[in-house]
């Protein structure tokens, strides 16, 4: 059994469908990913399994900084308070009114859509944690990182004073960020966005979380620090066997980190496979369209690119038809003739004009 | 009015040379623009009442290069390194500290008033965030307008004209006109904030991160849609962007930029094919392939730490804090910026 099976995940957002029947599940030491252009469902879908969108009709959708940082500091309060920022950033702009989540996204047998908010608190952090794509909106301005560190230890692992400032100067030290002592007293400020970024993954793994969820961890980062970041998280899922869910819409990173894809367009798994057959025999028009839109080091200079048309605006409904019709070369009769189903089991793909494939 | 203000500017390189060497397929370019040891410092000020200086942010330190007319040359380097701050400075949008900036042969650092008002029609910039670059309040027709109105260009319904042309030549239909920046995609906005840089003609635009903001899909579309448009303008351009992959599909010549200074300058097929600099061999070591196969055999060059603190910067050479190949004499003396072969400049005591 996998660690996390997510079955038929559906999020709306009022009459709007962010995530339509969302299927995949991640192993132990192994890492999958979520791929595909922005409004996809990524973020949603990995804020559902953290149970962290927006509850019910009437909440708050969105929390200011200030307000999360007057609370006493509680690290795992502020990660909580945070996600709905990330949700806003993500596209929501704010929108008021909470999410409808549907489905299963069973963790070690327990379905962690049907926990109370107060059970799922207790295992976020600890049994499954999360690093988001914009570090410094996830990280409290007026708390120093080491307290921050610590807060996370002593609540879930109980540790205090020296003992907890002993182990956040060793988590820092194993995410590669130099002079641990002096940078535990810093602000968040005071570090640059590579080294906020791997302070998160420092509060993320501090308590060995099994299930590690990155929301496009370094796509705000330079390359040469998503190198290092990334070899961090390889380091992670090799050394302590943590399964991660990796999230990008960068092809190159799925490439060198992911063991499966799921290629994710308007809210519907696309095409999913393992790595190397995905991009050895891509199938599904969209994933065929992306890896023909991007400029590759190891391909001759200037070789054209074939764009997809249009943009993501360009949609029919999923249940009229393929929701990439607008926008596909292959488009056909078939096409806009109901919904194209999942076909395939190792390497699936939703799409009615491509051959049978594994 | 004066004609060149009734009517945009047509760059004279529109009409090729005739080549007459005979030997060269294409004709000997000429230098559009040309930049001379180009600085930009920052005054950091401190205190409350009295504010004083206390030091200076080395943002562009001592930058030179040039680029051939119709030509594209492209700036990376990592976040911070000054990549904008040039192309601001190119562009007279920032004070250079020092240097000198010419544009067809007229010395752009030295024009003053309504001389650089008007010169600035020749040179125009296109930015990361199409949004932020737009005025929410105007609708497509007034933004288009604008840089023409200021520039005293054209009746109203000869800008309109233009606009028209513009939009056909960026891929939008005549019918945006009446709208505004939030009911378009990114990608559509990308578009818009290109055909505003293009509404006044220009020789020069620099092009700062033009894609970077944009999903893998629209980036292609903006890609081709500039190369597209540069035949058809007969534009130069400046591309400033980190991504390396999009850098080498968009220029000819290549400059890596590290903290203030280029550290290494070839043509675009020669820097990736064979880089000299440590700092651009770990660049181009860290990117990572689209293709399982290259990743799991790809050896990277991991480089420590951060970019220092232009305020702040290493003695010697700037690399040498995290450069792999280091010794004694980088911290001692500063590398010059030599010739290792022809066309291929490199700022290092060694050859790597
Ligand atoms: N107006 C300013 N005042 C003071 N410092 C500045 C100013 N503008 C830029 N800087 C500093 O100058 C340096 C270069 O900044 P610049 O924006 O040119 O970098 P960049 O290479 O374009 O980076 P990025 O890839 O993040 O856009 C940075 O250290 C920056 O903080
Ligand atoms: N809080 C919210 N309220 C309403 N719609 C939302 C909210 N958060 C996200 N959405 C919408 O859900 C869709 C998927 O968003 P998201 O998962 O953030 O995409 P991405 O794949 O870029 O991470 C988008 O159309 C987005 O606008
Ligand atoms: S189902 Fe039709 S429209 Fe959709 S991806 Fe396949 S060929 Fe294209
Ligand atoms: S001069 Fe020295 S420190 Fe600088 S790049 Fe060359 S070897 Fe590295
Ligand atoms: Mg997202
Ligand atoms: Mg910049």
């Amino acid at each position: 059994m996998a660690l996390l099976e997510v079955e038929d995940l559906r999020v709306a957002f009022g009459a709007s469908t962010a995530v339509d029947g969302v299927s995949f599940s991640v192993d132990e030491g192994k890492v999958v990913g979520l791929v595909g252009e922005s409004g996809c469902g990524k973020s949603v879908t990995s804020l559902a399994i953290m149970g962290l969108l927006p509850k019910g009709r009437g909440r708050r959708t969105r929390e200011p900084v200030q307000a999360a940082a007057a609370e006493p500091v509680d690290s795992g309060l502020k990660v909580a308070a945070s996600a709905p920022q990330a949700v806003a950033a993500s596209g929501g702009r704010g929108r008021r009114g909470g999410a409808d989540v549907q489905g299963r996204a069973a963790f070690d047998g327990t379905d962690l859509l049907s926990l109370s908010p107060a059970a799922m608190r207790r295992r976020r952090g600890k049994d499954l944690a999360m690093v988001f794509q914009d570090p410094l909106s996830s990280l409290n301005p007026v708390v120093p990182i080491g307290r921050q560190i610590t807060e996370v230890l002593e609540r879930h692992r109980g540790l205090k004073g020296d003992k907890a400032s002993k182990e956040a100067a060793s988590l820092l030290d194993r995410v590669g960020i130099p002079d641990p002592l002096r940078r535990l007293k810093e602000y968040p400020h005071q570090l640059s966005g590579g080294m906020r970024q791997r302070v998160l993954i420092a509060i993320a793994v501090a308590c060995a979380p099994r299930l590690l969820i990155a929301d496009e961890p370094t796509t705000a980062l330079d390359v040469t620090i998503q190198a290092q970041i990334l070899e961090l998280l390889k380091d992670l899922v090799e050394t302590e066997g943590t399964a991660l869910l990796m999230i990008t819409h960068d092809l190159g990173v799925v490439a060198g980190i992911c063991d499966e894809v799921n290629v994710l367009y308007s809210g519907r798994v696309v095409e999913s496979a393992p790595v190397r057959e995905l991009f050895r025999k891509p199938t599904h028009p969209y994933t065929v369209g992306l890896l023909g839109s991007i400029p590759r080091l190891d391909l001759p200079i200037h070789e054209p690119l074939t764009p997809i048309r249009g943009s993501i605006a360009d949609v029919i409904r999923w249940r009229d038809g393929c929701a990439f019709a607008p926008r596909c070369d292959k488009v056909a009769a078939p096409c806009v003739d109901g919904e194209p189903a999942l076909v395939g089991a190792v390497h699936a793909h939703r799409c009615v004009m491509a051959e049978e494939v594994a | 009015m004066s004609p060149e203000q009734t009517e945009p500017h047509v760059p004279a390189q529109r009409t090729e040379e005739p080549d007459l060497s005979g030997a060269a397929t294409t004709p000997a370019a000429s230098p559009l623009l040309e930049v001379e040891d180009l600085k930009v410092h920052f005054p950091i000020r401190r205190g409350i009442v009295v504010e004083r200086t206390v030091g200076h942010v080395q943002a562009v330190d001592g930058v030179g290069l040039s680029i051939d007319a119709g030509g594209t040359y492209g700036l990376v380097g990592e976040s911070g390194c000054g990549k904008t701050t040039f192309g601001r400075a190119v562009l007279r949008l920032e004070e250079p500290t020092a240097g000198r900036v010419r544009l067809g042969g007229d010395e752009v650092t030295a024009l003053k008033g309504e001389r650089l008002r008007r010169f600035r029609s020749k040179m125009q910039m296109v930015f990361q965030d199409p949004l932020g670059s737009l005025n929410p309040r105007h609708n497509v027709d007034m933004l288009l307008s604008e840089p023409l109105k200021v520039h005293g260009v054209g009746s109203k319904a000869e800008r309109r004209k233009l606009a028209v042309e513009t939009l056909d030549a960026v891929g939008l239909p005549k019918s945006v006109l009446e709208r505004f920046p939030h009911e378009f995609s990114g990608g559509q906005r990308q578009r818009l904030g290109i055909a505003r840089a293009l509404m006044l003609r220009p020789d020069l635009i620099v092009c700062d991160e033009p894609v970077s903001a944009l999903d893998v899909s629209i980036q292609a579309q903006v890609m081709n849609l500039l190369d597209e448009l540069q035949d058809e303008f007969g534009l130069t351009y400046l591309v400033i962007a980190h991504d390396l992959a999009v850098v080498r599909h968009l220029s000819d010549r290549v400059g890596v930029m590290y903290l203030g200074k280029l550290v290494e300058e070839a043509d675009s097929e020669t820097i990736y094919e064979n880089p000299r600099h440590p700092y651009t061999k770990a660049l181009l070591s860290a990117v990572p392939q689209p293709d399982p196969e290259v990743e799991a055999t790809r050896e990277r060059i991991i480089l420590k730490g951060d970019l220092p603190s232009p305020a702040n910067p290493p003695s010697g050479c700037r690399f040498r804090t995290r450069c792999p190949w280091a010794e004694d004499i980088c911290a001692e003396v500063e590398p010059e910026w030599r010739e290792a072969a022809s066309g291929h400049k490199v700022a290092c005591h060694f050859d790597l």
